[in-house]
């Protein structure tokens, strides 16, 4: 027996996996090529692509289109039939801009989470491009496809359920982190499954339900396929690897990082953030960071009187500071050393497959 | 009268006894709806009314009073 394969856009891949977007600059054509070339989605982050850019404080959004043209063009020059998208933050600034420009682009999907986003199908309105977005429980999804369905008789082209062991931005309170009140991803991929139904059967389409947050190895994902899931949605495990379009210094704080390290810090957007502890996160336990330019990032941030720039800290981080913000994923202590893609994605299936007793090779 | 309809939806959605609403009721503050309550209020009214309240009104609903208006502004 095989793994079912993931139908995305009228394309197949063979495993049912999603490389989730990371920002800023982790995810770019790099990642994503290998990604798609050892038979997974993958998937560019929107975030700040053009953060290294000699004109991006004057001109972010003229920048950050720039470099997302190049990249996407890169990574699809690489992997012609590849399925490849683009998470797009709700709670960035000048969504529908950048939603409009998106869907031009020669990409499969925009996958939108931080916030709901109500509006995403009047962008992809006559594009061949798909839209999803990720939620962090059952409720959010079935807001997300009520309003869908009402407003635009549209059904995403697939749902990632994002845990509370994710990377970056969480989708919890400060209040239900610290108090553990929150559900488990199993819980979110079961109630999530629940809601689609309706729809599914309204709409006569398949609605694949991903899971992410924490999903280190294959181990993690037999666990999600058996309680419903149709794939899994990982990132950070992808971060230490030669493809990886990141710094040296921000893999190698990945690889170094023990259980310990991984903690929770208050992000200007008000969510709790997820992060390797280091001279960032030592400091914001004292006194707030300066703040050194505003590239008007987030909806969500004051701009004034916050603990430091999102977007300051973790561009300084993803381009070679290690003072800056270090996001990841709970599981990030797990890995041990810089690999290839292709290894990596190898292990996860054959592990996956021996759980849940799938006989027959790797596919 | 749109205010009642307003009230007794508001009870449905978020929970709380009808005589806590008023006019001036801070829907997040006083009737303790969080970002997806709203989300999920303003659907309810959308059905209940008949009619859309686009993206940008809705952010700017602070108050029940905020949605009453709205709603005798179009009319209804």
């Amino acid at each position: 027996m095989k793994l079912k394969p993931l139908t995305i856009n009228d394309k197949v891949v063979k495993f049912p996996i999603i490389q989730g977007g990371m920002g800023i600059r982790i995810s770019l054509n790099k990642l994503t090529s290998a990604c798609m070339n050892s038979g997974i989605i993958a998937t560019i982050s929107a975030a700040q692509p053009g953060f290294l850019n000699k004109n991006f404080r004057k001109d972010p959004i003229g920048e950050n289109k720039k470099e997302l043209k190049k990249e996407i063009n890169k990574a699809r020059a690489n992997s012609k039939d590849g399925i490849l998208g683009v998470n797009l933050m709700h709670a960035g600034t000048n969504f529908p801009d950048y939603a409009s420009f998106l869907a031009k682009q020669d990409i499969d999907f925009i996958v939108s989470g931080a916030g709901l986003p109500l509006d995403l199908p009047e962008y992809l309105e006559g594009s061949n491009v798909k839209g999803a977005f990720i939620i962090s429980s059952g409720r959010a999804a079935k807001i997300l496809l009520r309003s869908w369905d009402r407003r635009y008789q549209y059904m995403p082209a697939f749902i990632v359920c994002e845990g509370p062991l994710a990377g970056g931005h969480l989708g919890f309170s400060k209040e239900q982190m610290a108090s553990g009140d929150y559900d488990s991803l199993e819980k979110i991929v079961i109630d999530t499954k629940e809601v689609v139904q309706d729809y599914e059967k309204k709409y006569n389409v398949k609605i694949p339900i991903i899971a992410g947050g924490g999903i280190h190895d294959g181990h993690d994902m037999a666990k999600m396929i058996k309680v419903g899931a149709d794939g899994v949605q990982i990132a950070t495990r992808f971060i230490a690897t030669y493809e990886c379009d990141v710094s040296e210094s921000y893999k190698q704080m990945i690889i170094d990082s023990k259980k310990e390290d991984i903690v929770t810090v208050a992000s200007p957007a008000g969510l709790p953030g997820r992060a390797v502890r280091n001279f960032l996160t030592k400091s914001l336990e004292k006194h707030n960071l300066e703040l050194h330019y505003c590239v008007d990032c987030l909806k969500t941030c004051k701009k004034k009187d916050i603990p430091y720039c999102i977007t300051e800290q973790l561009g300084n981080s993803t381009s070679g500071d290690k003072n800056g913000l270090i996001f990841t994923g709970a599981k990030a202590y797990l890995i041990k050393k810089m690999d290839y893609i292709d290894n990596i994605v190898t292990e996860i299936i054959r592990d996956c497959k021996k759980d849940l007793k799938l006989n027959g090779g790797l596919i | 009268m749109v205010f009642d309809k307003v009230k007794e939806i508001i009870a449905e959605e978020l929970g709380v006894e009808e005589d806590k609403i008023l006019m001036e009721s801070d829907l997040s503050e006083n009737l303790g709806a969080d970002s997806l309550d709203a989300i999920e209020l303003i659907m309810a009214i959308e059905e209940a009314f008949d009619i859309e309240i686009p993206d940008n009104e809705a952010t700017k609903i602070k108050l029940v009073s905020d949605i009453v208006n709205f709603l005798v502004e179009a009319g209804k």
